[in-house]
């Protein structure tokens, strides 16, 4: 029981461009969050998902490896989140199409049927019912930024 | 699926307070030996000797496991003559697909991001 989320985009800028907007750390850091990202296979990083209050979440931590960088068509790297969202893979694809790109993007991995040790399940607050708490305070506040 | 942010704080404290009495889904299918017997469940009903002779576990651990999956909602029993028959409910599974939803949605807002900040970039 796995699950791999895929969207394709078409964008009218040209593919440097998006390659760099998901390379460079400050470009991401505006679309995505504060990170301390670098374009080549084998650095390790973070995404600093923020607080928020509101929600009671108190920020999440992701870190990731850069594993494949090849400019300006693919960029892939882990994403481990805790829980069943460990090793997850998130890739762009980046293909030409007439002046613009489109964006092929994944996030595989996902191990919908975690096999959690007996640890992590003490509690409410642990495995997945904790991811979950955990990303429905990011989307709630992605959701309360755009209002 | 489009959860208002009420709604979604809603379904997170339910889920913060259901789970020590009664298992969650998450942790009904956390184990391998239950995840088997689902999957042995989606092909047909079946009798707890049916199932055991899957697993090289004692009965009563098959049992156990399928305490935990009754209690999830996963599975229900029903009386077949003198046996009991087990059968697999795939609608309670959808609080992992909306797990999995959440993430979409998640992508959708920072690629959906990522598209206004290159057309910003490019008006320059």
């Amino acid at each position: 029981m796995t699950n791999t989320i895929r969207r394709e985009i078409l964008i009218p800028q040209p593919r440097e461009q998006v390659w760099r907007a998901i390379t460079d750390s400050a470009t991401l850091a505006e679309w995505m969050f504060p990170n301390d990202f670098e374009p080549r296979v084998g650095h390790r990083f973070t995404f600093r998902v923020p607080g928020n209050p509101k929600a009671n979440f108190d920020g999440l931590t992701v870190r990731c490896e850069v594993l494949e960088c090849e400019p300006p068509s693919q960029l892939v790297f882990s994403w481990s989140a805790g829980g069943p969202v460990e090793n997850t893979q998130v890739s762009f694809r980046l293909e030409p199409d007439g002046e613009g790109t489109r964006i092929l993007f994944e996030h595989s991995g996902f191990d919908i049927s975690h096999p959690f040790g007996k640890q992590a399940f003490k509690g409410a607050e642990y495995g997945w019912a904790r991811m979950f708490k955990q990303l429905a305070a990011v989307v709630a506040g992605l959701a309360a930024d755009r209002n | 699926m489009h959860l208002t942010r009420k709604q979604l704080l809603t379904y997170i404290a339910g889920m913060v307070v259901t789970p020590n009495r009664e298992p969650d889904v998450f942790t009904a299918i956390s184990h391998p030996a239950r995840r088997r017997m689902l999957d042995l469940l989606a092909e047909a009903d079946r009798s707890v000797n049916a199932m055991a002779g899957h697993f090289k576990m004692s009965r009563p651990a098959v049992s156990q496991h399928l305490r935990v999956l009754l209690d999830s909602g996963l599975v229900t029993e029903k009386r077949h003559g003198r046996e009991r028959h087990y059968h697999f409910v795939p609608e309670r599974l959808t609080p992992v697909r909306e797990w999995i939803a959440l993430y979409e949605r998640f992508w959708d807002d920072r690629l959906q991001r990522l598209q206004k900040l290159l057309s910003k970039k490019s008006e320059k």
